[in-house]
């Protein structure tokens, strides 16, 4: 068996995922040997396209007609597709909550006028299994050296790599930190997907849910704990909104109008 | 069990005469809270209470690689310390002996049995502060399971001898410790007496495994499970739980495979997920009644005690106010103001 082929692919985003990756720069020259890298166009101009791949790193979210077929191309020759990053796993930033629908008035809103993007016709932003079969995940706003290292590793081993499906905390307290959500702070620590190692709690700053939601969260309940805390709806909303991606924000919608119900029944 | 008396300006040369068997851990403020760490014994707070992480994580470490796979084969792997632990109180090594029945009775885990064997326990007196409860648990003395025991009285400690270690090092320290008057036996019956008087959590414990069984279908879990963000921190802190996941990583750049174990949690969703896709506990209402039901009713017939010894950490630690007491409370029909039993979580 040779070196598994793979290729590194960037639809809509700030790239910052292949950057993390160019940026294994001790490990570089090891991943190069274990892996053949068929396509990184960050990294080289020179590739090629033709051949099937065993492993597609795909960053960026499906954000345009373009993505979306570019995105088919890849899905159709490789085995194995992983999302990296958030926008690819959960849609990212763009794909955030913000209270308008539907999405169209989201893009007026941030480039004020309906025809503003005229590279390709745009579309709703949406992580990579919005549209086709996603094998393995990593989450991040940008991925972590480290976790993609070890998924790396696994993959070249033939091994699909699992995203964690607990959150934050757990690794937190694996940490031993003290807990911010107790204090009194924002800490998005619960409704989040672990992996990052707890980076920001450990710091004493807040999670922000770069990670993404974790399937199983409690937001509903998290809501209620920090507006008990003092919080705002509307402060809450934003913070659950920024890494929420689509599945999030169309749950905040729903939680949206029910509180609103409630107010007028 | 042998009884010495130690002057309090003795402690720190004592414990730090002790690097010899291992590092010295002991209490730290981090924070508001404490953790074990590894310093010189002069920075040890004796007043410290319950550890963010109980002592559990010297015996099964949150995270440790079990075995290695390079070159086509398999070897075990330990990073067994030796190790001197300060600063334990009744409740923490009641929770240790409660790991020794656990991974030593029926089934024998090497990796816990040579972390305990590297392991000098001394314990350390406490006086409880409103979350504790290790007098409704049974667990506010300890008789076994330490090499060690210090009292701090007022003026002196008495050092109670758990082990022939324990007596091997107290043996060669001679001029550190005396032998006990009867002074000193007033003066620790009297502050015992003053502890006992100083618990303020009222409930009764007693006939709680029927109380938790009868109650299955009750539709406090459900309230519990609207509440609970499953955030696992109850089973991270509590220093009787015992569950850990089995995982494989691949290190590029030492070429071989790390089998790993680290601690888990029955919160999570994918604890009880099965092969083919079902999980038998989806709902959060269910996870929550398996690990009481565990915790109070099935260690309870399985070992013979309880698993909970009253150390509070769930009571201080659980966001969202789920914990041994108020969950005792609302079976028991008692007032409780937890968050989880006032609020009206809205779910979608």
């Amino acid at each position: 068996m040779g070196k598994p082929k793979i290729g590194i692919y960037g639809l809509t985003g700030c790239a910052g995922d292949q950057l993390n990756i160019l940026n294994c720069e001790d490990e570089l020259l090891k991943l190069f040997d274990i892996f053949e890298v068929k396509s990184f166009v960050m990294a080289s101009r020179s590739k090629d396209e033709s051949v099937p791949l065993d492993v597609a790193f795909v960053e960026g979210s499906v954000s345009t007609e373009k993505d979306l077929e570019e995105l088919k191309k890849i899905r159709q020759k490789s085995k194995i597709l992983v999302a990296i990053g958030h926008c690819a796993v959960f849609g990212g930033v763009q794909s955030m909550y913000l209270g308008c629908e539907p999405w169209i008035e989201r893009y007026k809103k941030v480039y004020g006028r309906e025809d503003a993007v005229t590279i390709s016709p745009p579309l709703d932003p949406k992580p990579l299994s919005a549209y086709v079969k996603v094998d393995a995940v990593l989450p991040g706003c940008p991925i972590e050296k480290e976790p993609f290292l070890k998924m790396a590793g696994l993959l070249a081993q033939g091994v699909i790599p699992k995203n964690p499906d607990y959150p934050v905390c757990a690794e937190c307290k694996w940490k031993e930190n003290e807990c911010l959500l107790l204090k009194g702070e924002i800490c998005l620590g619960p409704i989040t997907s672990a992996g990052c190692g707890a980076i920001c709690p450990s710091l004493n700053i807040g999670c922000i849910g770069c990670w993404g939601p974790i399937e199983d969260e409690n937001f509903a309940s998290g809501i209620a704990l920090l507006e008990s805390k003092g919080y705002t709806l509307d402060e809450i909303v934003k913070r659950f909104s920024i890494f929420g991606g689509t599945e999030r924000g169309e749950k905040l919608a729903k939680y949206i109008a029910k509180v609103k119900e409630g107010h007028n029944g | 069990m042998r009884v010495f008396k130690m002057k309090k300006g003795n402690i720190v040369p004592f414990l730090r005469s002790l690097e010899e068997f291992g590092e010295v851990w002991g209490p730290v403020k981090k924070g508001d809270n404490y953790v074990y760490a590894h310093e010189d014994p002069e920075k040890f707070d004796l007043s410290a209470l319950r550890t963010l992480i109980p002592a559990k994580k010297f015996f099964l470490p949150q995270k440790s690689t079990i075995l290695k796979f390079k070159n086509g084969n398999w070897y075990t792997h330990s990073d067994c310390k030796k190790r001197v632990i300060f600063g334990l109180h009744p409740c923490d090594i009641h929770a240790l002996n409660i790991y020794d029945e656990f991974y030593t009775r029926v089934y024998e885990d090497p990796y816990y049995k040579s972390n305990k064997e590297a392991t000098l326990i001394i314990g350390l007196s406490c006086l409880p502060d409103e979350h504790c409860f290790c007098n409704l648990t049974d667990t506010s003395t300890v008789e076994k399971g330490f090499d060690l025991f210090f009292t701090e009285l007022e003026d002196k400690f008495l050092v109670w001898v758990g082990s022939p270690r324990g007596d091997d090092i107290l043996a060669k320290r001679s001029d550190m410790v005396e032998d006990i008057t009867k002074e000193d036996i007033k003066d620790y019956i009297e502050w015992r007496k003053r502890r006992e008087n100083m618990f303020k959590v009222d409930l009764s414990f007693t006939g709680l495994p029927e109380i938790v069984s009868a109650s299955y279908d009750s539709d406090i879990w459900d309230k519990m499970g609207s509440a609970c963000l499953s955030c696992g921190t109850c089973t991270m802190v509590c220093p009787t739980c015992t569950c850990f996941d089995v995982e494989d990583e691949y290190d590029i750049r030492a070429d071989e495979m790390n089998r790993n174990r680290k601690w888990y949690s029955c919160m999570f969703r994918e604890y009880s997920l099965v092969a083919g896709g079902h999980n038998f506990r989806e709902a959060r209402a269910e996870r929550l009644r398996l690990w009481y039901t565990h915790k109070l009713v099935g260690f309870m017939s399985e070992y013979g005690d309880p698993a909970c010894v009253g150390c509070g950490r769930c009571v201080v630690s659980c966001p969202v106010g789920i914990n041994v007491l108020s969950i005792v409370r609302a079976l028991t029909g008692e007032k409780n103001d937890a968050f989880w039993a006032k609020t009206e979580v809205k779910q979608i």
